[in-house]
């Protein structure tokens, strides 16, 4: 009972750590960083609520991934045709979704904070041996192996890689290095896009003024963690996952509690992330011209 | 489109030069091509260039003079301010490299396009195809095997290319292009790396193509490959076309005559003449090794007299950067031996060179000159900042006061325009900043200067004021190594010139044996009328 439970909540916590990865891998591929990946996260879980409730949980996921993919074309305007600089980009991003979604709820549904989402406008779960599951921890093995296959496997992945290692080469070789930083770029915000929505719609079936808690921060770990692999995103947020779901099982054990405050227990899921982030971070060599402005001459 | 299925044999036998002089009809025309950068400076003014259908057209000048830049427009790297271009008599926009490619214009670059973490295989079919399709490598690794065999450039097609040494990189570069099957095909100073055999190789597989119906554009510097291989050269002096004319009937003293001009040498301020005095730097057969591990400056030996400019000219890219880097302690000395005042300075560390009396105004001033973000007053004691004489007492420490005053002098000595000694250093113009430098320089009170490109990029006043300061230098009776691209500055300040020419000083000629031709073709690797390399 506890093994299930413990091994459902792991992927159903890997979710949105893989499925954000996954997006920023491809973008951070092609040369564009977004550090605001938790603010994407935060305004989508917010527009998917608000899709679901007037079309069903399908619609939702959908405004989710639109609102993404709106959100990763402004950054990669910015970043790409404006040549800004990513990181503020990326932090003006984390900033407007704290403002934006507080206000939103307060105007959509008159509460302050928090909302809740009625099961009817829920993604249903699939039943297993081992319990109920969400099916988007289907859909993120299916996102990471479509990102592994688009990098690896298709000229694509050969222009995006080249856009990040080397634009200039790219360039001389006929790429159009905006167009594919800036598909990186959205792609990135439409697999955020979806992950924010299954926060909202799916597993924590709530809104609230901050409810990714971190978890676009984590998924910027899982992308170290990865080397930009979309396999070992998926690896590494199963590790993570794990000990958001072990925090959140143990803060609700008396037994455990009364030695260890609660507090402690949840602080895990970021102690882990940053032990494996700062035993990968050295190792790893991210593609020569990521997170730089490409210009000619 | 060239036929590559066609067996090549006898292809070189068949060109026959062609060329819009000779009575072509004009097939690629660039008319009234000017370009003017964001920062207001002029690379081309109105340059028109006519080629014909399978001519090999040579592009030659030195460097500055815009082949390079006009290049880079006709395959799309950067747009022209003003002009057009027009192919089989049709104007053509080219925006982007994809839009060139489009119209089988395909170029290879000078510095190498390659993505360093992607081997020869996937360089040469990065960008085709279609997106979501799997890349095509079997096929065109058989394709690539067969353009190999065809024309003699051996590369490996697995090895990263980061792992390979700069000559197969350039040999990818060039498979990369033909492989293409492109109309025009550009070349920019594609023999810089290749050995002289692979050259001869190259030239037949380009006469080949050219028999074919492709049309070549080479842009070189060097003499003998103008001769060699074009039917038709054009040559750019300054951003402006100084003429074009058929190869054949040429000489290479045609040719440097017009890549050098004949203008007067500028005056310069006036030089007191003295006694020969015993050498300041003495260097003995230098070799030294360039980044990617070859021998970049080959068997070197000069020496440098105290109350002398002893200039190094030579179209840069040909070793004078490593030899000056060597010298200032920045690059290891791979053989041979250097004497500063009979002192032996192998393996010393620039801040010892220093101590013994070499100060270094670098090159690339930007980078190795100047921290751009601190002010003035930090950038005057770069360098200088450990003395004693700028402590608080103890070691560690620095008492700004003392700093203010030196800086104080620097800028009122070598009259540094400014508005505070706290303004930072990328606010000055380019000239004020390399006044700063030489100033901090000099005033290190050294016995020899080294100066590398001291004022390219300067105008005209900011130029005038380095180079009195250059004289006044050797007038002190200080030794004075100067590496300049600009053969006018050569000329005006130099007493004797070290021609260099692939890592090797072609020639030292004295005051009296200056002469600009006779430099141009050293410049080109002629010498005494017969080409080396």
């Amino acid at each position: 009972m506890l093994i299930s439970s413990l091994i459902l909540g792991a992927l159903h916590a890997m979710v949105p750590l893989t499925i954000t990865a996954t997006g920023e891998i491809l973008s951070e591929r092609a040369g564009v960083v977004n550090i605001g990946l938790e603010g994407i996260l935060l305004i989508s879980a917010f527009a998917a609520v608000v899709g679901a409730e007037a079309g069903g949980p399908l619609a939702g996921l959908m405004v989710g991934l639109l609102t993404g993919a709106l959100l990763g074309l402004i950054h990669g305007i910015i970043a790409v045709y404006f040549r800004g600089d990513q990181t503020v980009s990326g932090v003006g991003l984390n900033i407007l979704a704290l403002g934006v979604v507080a206000i939103g709820i307060v105007d959509r549904w008159g509460a302050a904070g928090f909302h809740r989402v009625e099961r009817a406008f829920r993604v249903p779960p699939l039943s297993t041996p081992l319990g109920p599951m969400s099916p988007m921890v289907i859909v993120t093995i299916l996102l990471a192996a479509l990102t592994w296959y688009l990098l690896q496997h298709t000229n694509l992945g050969l222009k995006i890689q080249a856009c990040g290692e080397n634009p200039a080469a790219a360039d001389a070789a006929g790429v159009r290095v905006e167009r594919v930083r800036l598909f990186g770029a959205v792609y990135a915000g439409a697999l955020t896009g979806i992950a924010g929505a299954y926060l909202s719609i799916d597993w924590l079936a709530t809104i609230t003024e901050n409810l990714p808690a971190g978890r676009g921060f984590i998924a910027l770990a899982t992308v170290v963690f990865s080397r930009l692999n979309p396999w070992l995103a998926v690896l590494g947020g199963l590790i993570f996952g794990f000990f958001d779901s072990l925090g959140l099982v143990a803060s609700t054990s008396q037994a455990l509690t009364r030695v260890i405050p609660y507090q402690f227990i949840q602080m895990m899921p970021y102690v882990v992330t940053l032990l494996v982030v700062a035993g990968v971070i050295g190792r790893f060599r991210a593609p020569a011209a990521s997170g730089q402005p490409y210009r000619r001459e | 489109m060239p036929d590559r299925s066609a067996p090549p044999a006898g292809a070189a036998d068949q060109y026959k030069p062609v060329s819009v002089l000779a009575g072509a009809p004009p097939w690629l025309e660039m008319r009234g091509i000017t370009k003017v950068y964001p920062d207001g400076t002029r690379a081309l003014e109105n340059v028109d260039l006519v080629v014909a259908k399978g001519e090999i057209h040579g592009l030659l000048g030195e460097n500055g003079a815009g082949k390079s830049t006009l290049m880079k427009i006709l395959s799309g790297i950067l747009p022209l301010t003003s002009g057009r271009i027009l192919l089989g008599g049709r104007e053509v926009s080219l925006r982007s490299t994809h839009d060139a490619l489009a119209h089988g214009i395909g170029m290879v670059h000078q510095h190498f396009s390659l993505v360093p973490t992607f081997n020869a295989l996937d360089n040469i079919i990065l960008g085709r195809g279609a997106l979501l399709a799997s890349p095509a490598r079997a096929a065109a690794r058989a394709r690539i095997r067969r353009l190999m065999e065809e024309t003699g450039l051996h590369v490996p097609l697995d090895i990263p290319v980061e792992q390979l040494p700069v000559g197969t990189q350039q040999r990818i570069e060039i498979l990369k292009t033909l492989d293409r099957n492109v109309d025009l095909l550009i070349l920019d100073e594609p023999t810089a790396a290749l050995t002289p055999q692979e050259t001869d190789q190259l030239f037949t597989v380009l006469r080949g193509l050219a028999a074919r119906g492709t049309t070549i554009i080479l842009i070189t510097h060097k003499l003998r490959e103008v001769l060699a291989l074009t039917s038709a050269v054009t040559v750019l002096r300054h951003g402006r076309v100084v003429g074009s004319r058929l190869t054949e009937g040429a000489t290479a003293q045609d040719l440097a005559r017009m890549m050098v001009g004949t203008e007067r040498m500028p005056d310069v301020k006036a030089r007191r003449e003295h006694q020969k005095s015993e050498p300041v730097l003495r260097v003995a057969g230098l070799t030294v090794k360039g980044d990617g591990g070859q021998d970049v400056v080959k068997n070197v030996s000069f020496e440098i007299n105290a109350g002398e400019i002893f200039a190094i000219a030579g179209v840069t890219g040909n070793g004078q950067s490593e030899l000056i880097e060597a010298l200032a302690g920045l690059r290891p000395i791979a053989r041979g031996r250097v004497y500063l005042l009979g002192q032996p300075i192998n393996g010393k560390s620039p801040r010892e060179l220093y101590r013994m009396g070499i100060a270094h105004v670098p090159e690339d001033r930007h980078r190795l000159g100047m921290v751009a973000q601190f002010s003035v007053l930090e950038n005057s004691i770069l360098g200088v900042h450990h003395e004693p004489r700028f402590r608080r007492g103890v070691p560690g420490t620095i008492h700004w006061g003392k700093v203010r005053r030196y800086a104080r002098d620097i800028v009122r000595r070598f009259q540094v325009v400014t508005p505070s000694l706290s303004t930072p250093m990328r606010s000055l113009s380019g000239g004020n900043q390399q006044k700063l430098v030489v100033g901090r320089e000099l005033s290190k009170s050294p016995s020899l200067v080294i100066a590398g490109q001291p004022t390219r990029g300067l105008d005209v006043a900011a130029t005038a004021a380095i180079r009195d300061l250059l004289v006044d230098i050797r007038n002190e009776g200080k030794a004075v190594l100067l590496v300049s691209a600009d053969l006018d500055e050569v000329l005006a300040l130099a007493d004797r010139i070290a021609v260099m020419y692939e890592g090797e000083i072609m020639a030292i000629l004295q005051k009296d044996q200056f002469d600009r031709e006779r430099i141009g073709l050293l410049m080109g690797g002629v010498r005494d009328g017969s080409a080396a390399g």
